[in-house]
């Protein structure tokens, strides 16, 4: 049996995909992807504006998402409803979603409503309507939307105060959904200022996944999308986080079952080669009933009934964070005790190979699992293009993650979870 | 933050395709072994992946008295060691090959889906046969999994969405019904080792077991690879299946104080039907136009009207017995009342208006239109729709029939069905928030209240 599951190599399985994507940018600087798929008569068409909250400022924190919201309002030829209306009379449906650094409309729908998409999707990118009493109701929306996944949400309240508390000076400091008062407060000129610069063609990446062929999606570009003129980009970014100088703590009061733990290190953007490697020690600690943190806190000592990490793929720096949900009548201290322990033993002692391996085959097949689906590629498509640069390196993942050696697991250990750069959040339940 | 939470239930998968065109079951297998497995075999060329989808009859339904949760349970500690593999050499060769393996147990079935790469069919296929065929309970793991599931049960509470969907299926159902008793803290306390593993022996059996391969790989190796694993399975019994149950009456509203909440959580709900009702299709269109799409009556009047809620929905509930039709929203406590008088009124004027044939043929675009994304693009969709067929004793017309049947729905037939099953008497209401605010003012919904707190332990059962 040893043999038989013996960590075989499975590099090359993503190169062995098609990498059949036709890229084009057209004059106004819209860029367009487009995969053809011919598997179901469908078609996922998703818009990345490279605009988020890391490009609002204070007063106007969660302004970004609120446009999501903004963008099914009515625009000048298809008016209040009708772009949703419209769009499920034809068999399509829709959604959309807004992070730190883009905002990102997706559709789906038959491939009849091609035309019609690039028709209502060009309406609402250059001829957005603002009316002030569809404003206000919106505002209740996403305030809905604040008390449901944030307010009576413990582990979305603890998650706010560690960003808040982790991030000082970057904008990574302020949720995406935005701090109440500003929730009510933002005004008319400052949302026909964000929509100018966030919603050019030129901060745009157009992904095209499904039932559709090259000619016809151009030809639809061409016709709908190419008039709409280019804009001056969003200002950029320019505040950089200070380096943390010490250990940051933030503790949430609140009623509960029981508590949660959120520890959170600083780390590089996307582009930066670390982030591929705190994608293996992601999957080394925390994927599968295998991973080290799991078969500790949760299996062996029992101490956890869940615990998890992010890898955050991020435009600038961003954040490495644990969660941990210590179970009843365990003192947080020590699920946070055996979680540096873990990390001392990352950073001091080399990974075996057939663990490595692990980790690597548990990161390719995740990675095929988003293939499967158009809707799963079209997102990957648009998110390596603007967070890495370039879609293509989707299709080298494979090999980038192949190249990560046991050296390398113990450099980026060492690196980035230390304990001056760590911020830990815990939730502890009040008396009842 | 998305824009619209994804909160359809599976159990109505709300579907769609280019219009006009009809949809096909891709080609698969169907066979049956000695002891009685069936196997189901679709290949699906594409990603090098391939799905195993494995059902026992049963879940919910066959759990004993007192012991809610033991389906569960036992489904849970399929992994937790064999005479050949501890827990811990399971996981670590599991995770060595990227797989997947994920055991549950719902109402009517246990089901594990595993998915491996294509070139490991054959080591994944052992490794999730040996977790099926060979489980030995280790007394240690089963205290792990059952404190685990006492501790999930307790957290649950934390997360009001997550906990009033126990408590709805509580009360709606009530204790004389096989779906009335989600696992919970007490039940979970009772359940032995014993328990679990004489349920093991009388429920893992040939005869109540159904095994779909779906995905990129060779039908010959599979075929022989799936015999060789399956066939020492002992026959065994046939699951009976209960006689028919029904839900608890309506009339009847129940309370769960949670003092910190800063909006209130509720469910409105009618009995509804089975997964195998002649009227399902009509149901799901009606449904779609109700509130199973983004510009349903529901959603429309609730979110983009007035604001009062981040998204309203109603499910219609697929399952082997008769379920429910469910309203869901949430507001903030101040507009409780208003946000519950809306989606009673909504109910009304669909009771008393009926839909209109434009209505009717936008909602027949948007579920032909969205099926083909949600029902027939992965081998897991498939697999899932294969597995339906076999529990509910469906065919292949559950895939190739239904552009047909949606098309036969009139405006007239649905409007009848809206006359018979979406009625606004008798209903039952759950209500989640800040009890000392609302109290007074839900009290009017129905003639019988019942208040907890979600401190206390179980569901109010």
């Amino acid at each position: 049996m040893r043999v038989f599951f013996a960590f075989l190599l499975l590099s090359g399985v993503l190169a062995a995909q098609r990498n059949d994507v036709k890229s084009h940018t057209l004059p106004n600087g819209l860029k367009v992807l487009i995969q053809e798929d011919h598997n179901i008569p469908n078609v996922a068409l998703y818009f990345f504006y490279t605009i988020g909250s890391r490009n609002e400022r204070p007063g106007i924190t969660g302004i970004s998402h609120f446009f999501e919201h903004m963008m099914f309002n009515g625009a000048q030829k298809y008016g209040p409803k009708q772009f949703d209306n419209e769009m499920e009379k034809a068999g399509g449906n829709n959604n959309a979603y807004t992070s730190n650094d883009v905002t990102v409309y997706t559709d789906w729908f038959p491939n009849t409503a091609l035309e019609l998409m690039f028709d209502m999707e060009a309406d609402r990118m250059r001829n957005l309507a603002f009316d002030p009493k569809i404003i206000e109701s919106e505002r209740g929306v996403v305030y809905s939307e604040r008390r449901t996944s944030v307010d009576n949400n413990n582990t979305g309240i603890l998650y706010e105060q560690l960003r808040a508390a982790a991030f000082t000076a970057h904008p990574y400091h302020w949720p995406v959904v935005g701090w109440p008062s500003d929730i009510e407060g933002w005004t008319m000129d400052d949302l026909r200022a964000h929509y100018k610069t966030g919603y050019a063609p030129n901060n745009c990446v157009m992904v095209v996944v499904g039932d559709v062929t090259e000619a016809q999606v151009l030809a639809l570009s061409k016709k709908y999308l190419e008039p709409i003129p280019r804009q001056p980009p969003p200002p950029p970014v320019r505040t950089k986080e200070p380096e943390q100088q010490g250990e940051r703590r933030v503790t949430v009061r609140k009623r509960a079952q029981l508590p949660i733990q959120l520890v959170g290190f600083h780390t590089p953007d996307a582009k930066n080669p670390d982030t591929i490697v705190l994608d293996v020690i992601d999957a080394l600690l925390t994927s599968g009933q295998s991973s080290r943190l799991y078969s500790r806190l949760v299996d062996r000592e029992q101490l956890a009934l869940n615990v998890g990490a992010r890898a955050e793929h991020s435009l600038d720096p961003g954040l490495f964070y644990f969660s941990i949900n210590p179970r009843t009548g365990i003192d947080p201290a020590r699920t946070e005790k055996a979680l540096f322990g873990e990390l001392d033993h990352l950073r001091t002692t080399d990974v075996p190979d057939a663990e490595l391996r692990k980790a690597k085959n548990q990161l390719l097949t995740q990675h095929y699992k988003q293939l499967k689906t158009i809707a799963g590629r079209a997102n990957l498509l648009g998110t390596y293009e603007v967070f890495e640069g370039d879609y293509q390196k989707l299709f080298t993942s494979d090999r980038d993650i192949e190249a990560v050696t046991p050296a390398d697991v113990k450099r980026v250990a060492a690196k980035y979870f230390s304990e001056t750069n760590r911020t830990v959040a815990t939730l502890i339940p009040e008396a009842k | 933050m998305n824009r619209a939470l994804l909160v359809l239930s599976a159990a109505l998968a709300l579907s769609g395709l280019s219009l006009g065109a009809e949809v096909r079951l891709p080609k698969y297998t169907r066979e049956v072994l000695p002891n009685g497995v069936v196997v189901y075999l679709l290949p699906k060329p594409g990603v090098p992946l391939v799905n195993f989808r494995i059902l026992v009859k049963g879940g919910a339904e066959s759990d004993p008295a007192g012991l809610a949760g033991l389906s569960l349970t036992t489904a849970q500690l399929l992994r937790s060691g064999t005479p050949t593999r501890s827990a811990e050499q399971f996981s670590t060769q599991l995770d060595g090959l990227g797989g997947s393996f994920i055991a549950n147990a719902n109402e009517q079935y246990t089901f594990v889906g595993a998915e491996f790469l294509r070139k490991d069919l054959e080591a994944g296929l052992e490794l999730t046969a040996d977790a099926l065929l060979h489980p030995s309970f280790p007394e240690a793991e089963v205290k792990k999994v059952l404190s685990r599931g006492i501790d999930g049960a307790k957290a649950a509470k934390d997360n009001p969405q997550a906990a009033i969907r126990q408590y709805f299926r509580a009360f709606f159902y009530g204790p004389a019904h096989p779906y009335g008793h989600p696992a919970q803290e007490a039940s979970l306390t009772r359940i032995t080792r014993d328990n679990i593993a004489e349920y093991a022996a009388r429920a893992y059996v040939g005869r109540n077991t159904v095994v779909i391969v779906a995905g990129d790989f060779d039908p010959a190796t599979a075929a022989s690879a799936v015999r060789k694993a399956f066939s020492p399975l002992p026959a065994g019994t046939a699951w009976q299946w209960a006689a028919n149950a029904r839900p608890a009456p309506g009339g009847r509203l129940l309370l769960i104080d949670k003092p910190d909440a800063t909006q209130t959580y509720f469910e409105i709900a009618m009995p509804g039907i089975s997964r195998t009702d002649p009227d399902r299709t009509a149901l799901r269109l009606i449904n779609t136009l109700f509130g199973g799409r983004f510009t349903s009556m529901l959603n429309d009047a609730l979110r983009v009207n007035s604001g009062l809620t981040y998204g309203a929905n109603s499910v219609v509930e697929l399952n082997r017995l008769p379920g429910a039709i469910t309203i869901s929203t949430y507001t903030r406590t101040e507009t409780t009342e208003k946000a519950m008088d809306m989606a009673l009124d909504i109910l009304k004027t669909l009771n008393q208006k009926g839909i209109t044939p434009e209505q009717l043929a936008s909602a027949k675009a948007y579920v032909k239109g969205t099926y083909p994304t949600q029902a027939l693009e992965t081998p897991d969709q498939l697999a899932t729709i294969l597995g339906d067929m076999e529990i509910y004793g469906l065919n292949r017309g559950e895939v190739d029939d239904l552009f047909s049947q949606i098309d036969a729905v009139t405006a007239d037939r649905a409007n009848a069905l809206i006359r018979k099953w979406f009625r606004p008497e008798d209903l039952t209401f759950v209500v989640l928030g800040n009890a000392a605010k609302i109290r007074d003012s839900v009290k009017k919904y129905a003639p019988s209240v019942k208040e907890v707190k979600v401190s206390e332990p179980g569901y109010g059962n």
